[in-house]
């Protein structure tokens, strides 16, 4: 059944989840603060495609993330590798070291805030449902 | 008189941790049930041939004894928790049983954390008591704390030394409520299409089922999934659930959060169709509520 192929993929990712919860007991603790949004931040710093050649897949979503840094940047990253002040919110995975290249709770993370906001929820309904989600 | 001084910075020099040969060595048990995480530290005296340590003047019945070594063994929670049912509060303890020969031993969670075994604490109203069973049990060597069951909302942890065995059952905050009301679930009892794309694109098609059981929403694919089968949806926000997996005795055991969600979706204020996305935002699959 096809379906199986799919749990398959799942239980791949909920090794990383798993792993994520030993990286970090925030993830398995209740949802913290969220960031407020920094005045004038921009997405100039999010990695671009020359920076993503071994990750091509990956080319639209820190495109879609570079392109709504007020809203990405209010979300509070629930992956478990990130400190502030380094990293201050989920924007800060998709720029400079761009661990948001090798995580999939980064990404999960911001395909949802990128698709909410597309449906034209608001920052508090965004991170209401990245909370049930992943914290 | 310089070479006493010298002699006395000698002993008041820390040992490199390597050098630190006991008879009984530290040992910690940790364990994290849904968020909270449970710790138990303590020195392990070993039996070294003895064959019989209670009811000995090693642990003399009707002592408080910690089940331990050198300093009180502690217990810590992250979060309020159950022992065998009585609340104790979030912090850390040293842990101190009264054993008796023909009746119940009592645990008693001291909140001085650092004391010295040769300092048992008094009786006090800040301490959790607990009458806890002490079973026989095979030979243990060396004095273990373990975590031998574990669920999704507690577990069993224990103690084994000589011949006695302690369980104490845990229970934890959970998380999630993994009920809803019979009103709240009457939005999304139906039979839905559910459609999905396998790895070549192609599109399948099942039945889908939404159920309310035993106060709980149920959802269930038409053939079975083979690993999910009938699963609890559980609420995790307004409109969206995470699919929780029952075992073969019908216990919740694990919740796939956020490994796969599904968001329903309404027109004209009632759910006509959901979706089922994976951690990573994808979308596995689309139901649309049958007329």
């Amino acid at each position: 059944m096809e379906r199986t192929l799919n749990r398959r993929g799942f239980l791949g990712t909920m090794s990383a989840t798993a792993l994520a919860a030993v990286l970090s007991p925030r993830l398995a603790n209740a949802a913290p603060a969220h960031p407020t949004p920094r005045p004038g931040i921009t997405g100039a710093y999010v990695l671009k495609d020359k920076d993503l050649a071994k990750t091509p897949k990956l080319i639209p979503l820190f495109d879609s993330v570079r392109k709504i840094p007020e809203i990405v940047d209010g979300i509070h990253c629930n992956c478990g590798c990130t400190r502030p002040p380094e990293f201050y919110s989920l924007l800060s995975c998709f720029e400079s070291k761009g661990m948001a290249r090798d995580c999939v709770i980064c990404q999960g993370q911001a395909r949802l805030v990128v698709r909410l906001h597309q449906e034209g929820k608001t920052l508090d309904q965004i991170r209401a449902a990245v909370d049930a989600k992943f914290a | 008189m310089k070479s006493r001084i010298v002699s006395l910075a000698l002993l008041a020099m820390p040992l490199p941790l390597a050098a630190q040969v006991r008879a009984s060595e530290l040992g910690t048990v940790s364990q994290v049930i849904d968020g909270t995480t449970i710790t138990v530290e303590y020195s392990r005296p070993r039996a070294r041939g003895r064959t019989q340590l209670f009811g000995t003047k090693f642990v003399r019945w009707g002592e408080t004894w910690t089940p331990g070594a050198n300093y009180a063994t502690t217990f810590e929670v992250s979060k309020p928790v159950k022992l065998e049912g009585r609340p104790v509060a979030k912090g850390k303890y040293s842990v101190w049983m009264v054993v008796r020969q023909d009746s119940n031993w009592t645990l008693v969670l001291e909140p001085k954390s650092h004391l010295y075994h040769m300092e048992p604490p008094d009786s006090s109203t800040s301490q959790v008591r607990i009458p806890v069973r002490a079973r026989a049990a095979p030979f243990t060597d060396v004095l273990t704390w373990s975590m031998p069951e574990i669920r999704m909302d507690g577990g069993t942890l224990a103690m084994d030394w000589e011949r006695i065995h302690v369980p104490i059952s845990i229970a934890v905050e959970p998380s999630l409520i993994t009920t809803l009301s019979a009103s709240d679930a009457e939005a999304y009892i139906g039979k839905y299409v559910f459609s999905e794309k396998d790895s070549t694109g192609k599109e399948k098609v099942s039945a889908f089922t939404i159920t309310h059981e035993n106060n709980t929403l149920k959802g269930r694919w038409t053939p079975d999934d083979p690993y999910m089968k009938k699963f609890a949806l559980i609420r995790i926000g307004p409109d969206t659930f995470a699919p929780g997996v029952y075992d073969e005795d019908g216990t919740l055991y694990e919740i796939l959060k956020p490994d796969l969600v599904v968001e329903f979706k309404r027109e004209n204020g009632k759910v006509s169709s959901f979706t089922i996305r994976d951690m990573a935002d994808e979308l596995w699959g689309t139901g649309t509520r049958k007329p």
